[in-house]
């Protein structure tokens, strides 16, 4: 039950039923401390978060029962805003940085307790590309979606992306492209993979301004995320189907 | 080709389009680049030399007329050449790339270094455009439309600040956002104005103020009043270039005072033409990764009807093509514009 005034405003905004079922579920015990830094993560209140989230600990919420219900239930609400274009990429930004702020204080307990994370992702603009904010979003919103990945940054090339699959033993690894002159790049990396004989052992998403569904399927990828919201699901989806 | 019967000079096209004068048929035209791997092979003017030498540059840009058949001409192929002489960190790429700005090194943080250094417009990146339009302009005197470009302050912001530390700044501080752009736009002025006394007819504006990225009320609150000033400061008729979904800022954009919007395949052409009204011409929307790199001439014919049924003024690429895209599919544009004509006049 949303209790918190702002929060329920910003619930407003979550307007299809199986979305209200599931993002209403993680605040259904109606704790106002984690309602609170759901509220500030989606009105990127950094510093407020940061103290809020450090609060808890203190309180002796664990550290997953204040990722889940106060960061991730906040950053659910800011996924479904800006895949409606409610909010856009600044917006989305600020959330990432109160996200940020609240992480500092969790990741190094989480790391800790070695809790498993639901598997693991290689994230990377392609070969000749240096556009990365989309990327980035993506990256940010999977860490919360509870994914750990690794950031091979921009300009990446095949073999960049075999290493990092092997060396972090990753089924997923995801792609994005903003030029359509980089676009086919997409496609030469799954060659390579192909190539290296790892094509089955690895999925592979793609994403980016000018890519198309139509475009991943020529490319021979296995999903394609038309935003960060819609690449952590892909990612869920391909997770679930290696195992 | 069609044979029908031509009045006006290409460039006469272009300009009565761009005034929303009458035209003898719809200009094919290229705000953004229609170079392509096969063209520089063709005048041996490769990427990315042909980017910063103004001989080569010319030769390249020229084959939009000689080969392609279009309007216009457009000699900066990329979006990065002010950025480069404002020392920005480069990557030139080769010919089957866009040279691109390392946004992930930016090189101000704030408005007080923003500072144009002096010789900027001799920097041999810029020199490379200005020379190469009066070359160009020797050789088509005015049978053909010169478009230059200059990048206008919002994206230029993503040059020199990165694009996440800008974004960020856009929240963080509006008011410091905003006269980072009135110093921004000065750039825009000094290089626009150096391309017109050098010869271009028109210049386009492109400034990333997309949909992808920021809402409408962004164009709103730090673009309109800006680009209304660029039309009173550069005296030729402007071309604003914004990719992505643009439908929403379209509107707002209708009221700059600038000739013509250059919009992205996003949107379509008849809501498009809705949205903006009598208040500007539009200049797109041919799609380029599936249809004029993927697919065939018909496809793009297809598209072309689609445009010029909906009102669309001046055709054109929805933005700068890939640049491994097929030329016979360059070459179906004018051909369904030329058709597309005939056809009206025979019914």
């Amino acid at each position: 039950m949303i209790k918190h005034e702002g929060l329920k405003e910003e619930f407003k905004y979550v307007t299809k039923p199986d979305e209200q079922e599931h993002i209403g579920g993680l605040f259904a015990n109606g704790d106002m401390l984690m309602q609170e830094i759901a509220y500030n993560l989606i009105t990127g209140q950094n510093d407020q978060v940061g103290i809020l989230v450090k609060k808890a600990l203190e309180e002796d919420y664990s550290a997953n029962i204040v990722l889940d219900d106060g960061l991730i239930a906040g950053m659910a609400i800011v996924g479904v805003k800006f895949r409606d274009n409610i909010i856009f990429v600044p917006e989305v930004l600020i959330s990432a940085r109160a996200m940020k702020a609240g992480m500092e204080h969790i990741e190094p307990i989480l790391s800790a307790s070695g809790v498993e994370p639901i598997g693991t992702v290689i994230m990377g603009t392609v070969k000749g590309d240096l556009h990365d904010i989309g990327k980035n979003l993506c990256i940010m919103m999977l860490r919360g979606g509870g994914f750990s990945v690794h950031d091979l940054g921009v300009d990446t090339k095949p073999d960049e992306f075999i290493d990092a699959v092997m060396e972090h033993d990753a089924a997923i690894v995801g792609m994005s492209a903003l030029l359509t002159t980089t676009m086919p790049n997409m496609g030469t990396t799954i060659e390579a993979f192909e190539d290296a004989g790892m094509r089955e052992e690895v999925k592979i998403m793609v994403g980016g301004a000018p890519v198309t569904q139509e475009f991943a399927d020529e490319m021979g990828a296995d999903a394609y995320g038309a935003n960060a919201v819609d690449c952590v699901q892909r990612a869920k989806d391909l997770a679930t189907s290696n195992k | 080709m069609i044979d029908i019967n031509l009045k006006l000079t290409k460039k006469q096209r272009v300009l009565n389009a761009l005034a929303g004068e009458d035209v003898d048929k719809p200009p094919v035209s290229n705000p953004t680049n229609v170079a392509t791997v096969e063209l520089m092979d063709y005048v041996d003017a490769p990427f990315p030399d042909a980017c910063r030498d103004p001989e080569l540059n010319a030769k390249l840009a020229l084959t939009g007329h000689t080969e392609l058949g279009f309007d216009s001409i457009a000699p900066y192929f990329s979006i990065i050449q002010e950025s480069s002489a404002l020392g920005c960190e480069m990557q030139w790429e080769q010919k089957d790339n866009w040279p691109t700005v390392r946004m992930g090194n930016p090189i101000w943080k704030s408005v007080s270094d923003i500072k144009i250094p002096s010789g900027f417009l001799e920097h041999s990146d810029n020199v490379a455009i200005t020379r190469s339009i009066t070359i160009l302009k020797d050789e088509v005197k005015d049978d053909v439309a010169i478009l230059g470009k200059t990048m206008g302050p919002w994206t230029l912001a993503y040059h020199v600040f990165g694009v996440e530390p800008f974004l960020l700044l856009s929240i963080d501080d509006p008011e410091e956002t905003k006269k980072i752009l009135r110093k921004l736009k000065e750039i825009t002025i000094l290089f626009g104005q150096a391309q017109i006394d050098s010869g271009a007819d028109v210049l386009v504006v492109p400034d990333h103020a997309t949909g992808d990225l920021v809402s409408g009320k962004y164009y709103d609150d730090f673009l309109l009043e800006i680009h209304q000033e660029l039309v009173e400061d550069l005296k030729v008729p402007l071309i604003l270039h914004i990719c992505g979904r643009t439908v929403d800022r379209m509107p707002s954009i209708a009221k700059t005072g600038m000739a013509a919007f250059h919009f992205d395949s996003k949107n379509l052409p008849s809501e498009a033409m809705e949205a903006v009204g009598e208040g500007i011409r539009l200049v797109g929307n041919i799609n380029n990764p599936e249809t004029l790199y993927s697919k065939g001439p018909e496809d793009v014919r297809q598209e072309v009807y689609r445009a010029l049924d909906s009102g669309v003024q001046l055709i054109a690429p929805e933005c700068a093509i890939p640049l491994k895209t097929k030329i016979e599919n360059l070459l179906a544009i004018p051909d369904a514009v030329n058709e597309w004509v005939s056809n009206k006049f025979q019914s």
